[in-house]
């Protein structure tokens, strides 16, 4: 039911993720932001159960934080993927946490953004783009076709938005509202809050 | 040598861990059985062990079998209740009804749906009542506690992340708690939804129970944030009521409170077949 989708561009890393959070067939709360900040420039996007999601990205933002206080230092997003991945593995014969999660990240060494899949089974894999949810299925192939190395934000964003119409279009459960966030070198920056509405013939309604 | 000097002088020194929440309210304070396995036990009451002998690929059963599971639970919590509360610009309003029901049978009509956690903060109670009053209960212990310690009245964000995190480390024993916090704070009037799946949720309204579709359809029809005091109690008072003539496991008496800055204050408390009918009878006065 969750929608994320996210991709890597030309020094930035682009992330959205519908606004919905509901129980069964209900919509509890329609501004609901799933894109949870880790540190300056990480963001964890959450899938899955609200409970879980909420505890299980608390105890990873809580522990970023104790080791850059501890040692001065910020890791890296593929330290970030690493130890939030051993977590989820460790719980899942135990304790597990039904949360699906995307880790996007810039990292002001190398200069570059990087995207990680991560499962609540403990797979991890970095990908350039990808998706969770229902809105994988619809989205895949739209980022397959249209996504090149090194795209400018611009392209980035007019690409992120086709992959929402798809996703509002097909899927049968209502997700008109997303919530689109850029990672670059100045930070996590809240791009748009989009309202997407194809009955008015593929014309975006923006809402900030 | 333990003279009495030093055993006083133990008690009196304050420590750090007085000066912040207790740290063992997620670990367990529940008297569970006194057995080897008390995980296990809870879990076989709920139909898992039996998902366990079944399939033995343990990754799957977890996601897959989650639904099943809550069909076959023997301890069933009864979410047959209408329960409602919304934030506007003077403060909280909360509409309730009071039916029980277990099966076809109305075991009751004047439940208290309603638990006062301290003099400006109420709980709700949906699922089963005895979690529910039981939590809410120890809640208000909790925040109690807190404002003794910390010599200043507890935030409804922080009650409510207290209640969160225990329903959070019982999620899997088979608890079912549909609960909303609401008060007034320094930050005007707050609501929060917790679950006992574990999830926290902060909104201006929310409904829960078997009539919460139909009391949202009045209550996102009339809902602005600049409502009148008489305005807005009648606005829960009619959601409630339009649930309770739709909902045959709603019903009993409408209650509706209201929190302000000088605490909460109950307001009113009408059966509910009666009520509709008395508004039939006044859209027919207004028709003519």
């Amino acid at each position: 039911m969750d929608s994320l989708v996210g991709f890597v561009g030309k020094n930035y890393v682009l992330m959205a993720g519908d606004t919905n959070a509901g129980r069964s067939i209900m919509r509890l709360k329609d501004d609901f932001d799933k894109l949870v900040q880790i540190d300056s420039h990480k963001i964890l996007a959450k899938s899955g159960e609200i409970g879980d999601g909420n505890q299980f990205c608390n105890l990873i933002i809580r522990n970023v934080s104790l080791y850059r206080i501890r040692n001065e230092t910020e890791l890296t997003t593929k330290s970030v993927a690493h130890y939030t991945r051993r977590q989820l593995a460790t719980a899942i014969r135990k304790n597990p946490y039904s949360v699906n999660l995307l880790l996007g990240g810039y990292d002001k060494k190398d200069q570059k953004g990087s995207l990680y899949y991560l499962d609540y089974l403990g797979s991890s894999k970095k990908i350039n783009y990808g998706a969770h949810g229902y809105a994988a299925l619809f989205v895949g192939s739209i980022l397959d076709r249209f996504w090149k190395e090194d795209l400018d934000f611009e392209d980035g964003l007019e690409l992120m938005k086709k992959c929402l119409r798809e996703v509002e279009k097909r899927l049968i459960i209502g997700t008109r509202c997303f919530l689109i966030k850029m990672i670059n070198s100045d930070g996590i920056s809240v791009v748009e809050k989009v309202m997407i509405n194809s009955e008015k013939k593929n014309e975006i309604e923006e809402e900030n | 040598m333990f003279t009495l000097g030093s055993v006083l002088d133990n008690e009196l020194k304050s420590t750090v861990e007085d000066f912040s929440f207790e740290t063992n309210f997620s670990t367990n304070q529940l008297m569970l059985p006194n057995i080897e396995k008390p995980f296990e036990f809870a879990q076989s009451i709920i139909g898992l062990e039996k998902d366990l002998q079944e399939n033995e690929n343990q990754l799957m059963f977890h996601q897959q079998k989650k639904e099943e599971r809550k069909e076959r639970a023997l301890i069933k919590g009864y979410k047959g209740t209408t329960t409602l509360a919304f934030i506007y610009e003077k403060g909280t309003v909360i509409a309730v009804d009071s039916r029980a029901t277990s099966g076809q049978y109305i075991a009751s009509q004047s439940v208290q749906k309603v638990v006062p956690i301290n003099s400006y903060m109420l709980g709700t109670l949906a699922g089963g009542a005895a979690d529910c009053q039981f939590f809410l209960a120890h809640l208000g212990r909790i925040c109690n506690l807190y404002e003794l310690r910390n010599n200043e009245t507890i935030s409804v964000a922080a009650a409510s992340k207290l209640l969160n995190n225990i329903l959070y480390s019982y999620r899997n024993y088979g608890l079912s708690v549909g609960s909303m916090i609401c008060g007034y704070d320094t930050r005007g009037p707050q609501l929060y939804y917790i679950d006992s799946d574990g999830s926290r949720l902060k909104n201006s309204l929310f409904s829960v129970g078997s009539g919460s579709p139909f009391a949202y359809g009045v209550l996102d029809a009339g809902y602005r944030w600049d409502l009148s005091k008489e305005e807005a109690l009648d606005l829960g008072r009619r959601a409630i009521c339009a649930a309770t003539f739709k909902d045959s496991y709603s019903g009993g008496t409408i209650k509706v409170y209201h929190i302000d800055e000088n605490g909460w204050v109950k307001i009113s408390d009408d059966d509910a077949s009666e009520l509709w009918y008395e508004y039939e009878k006044k859209e027919k006065k207004e028709k003519k």
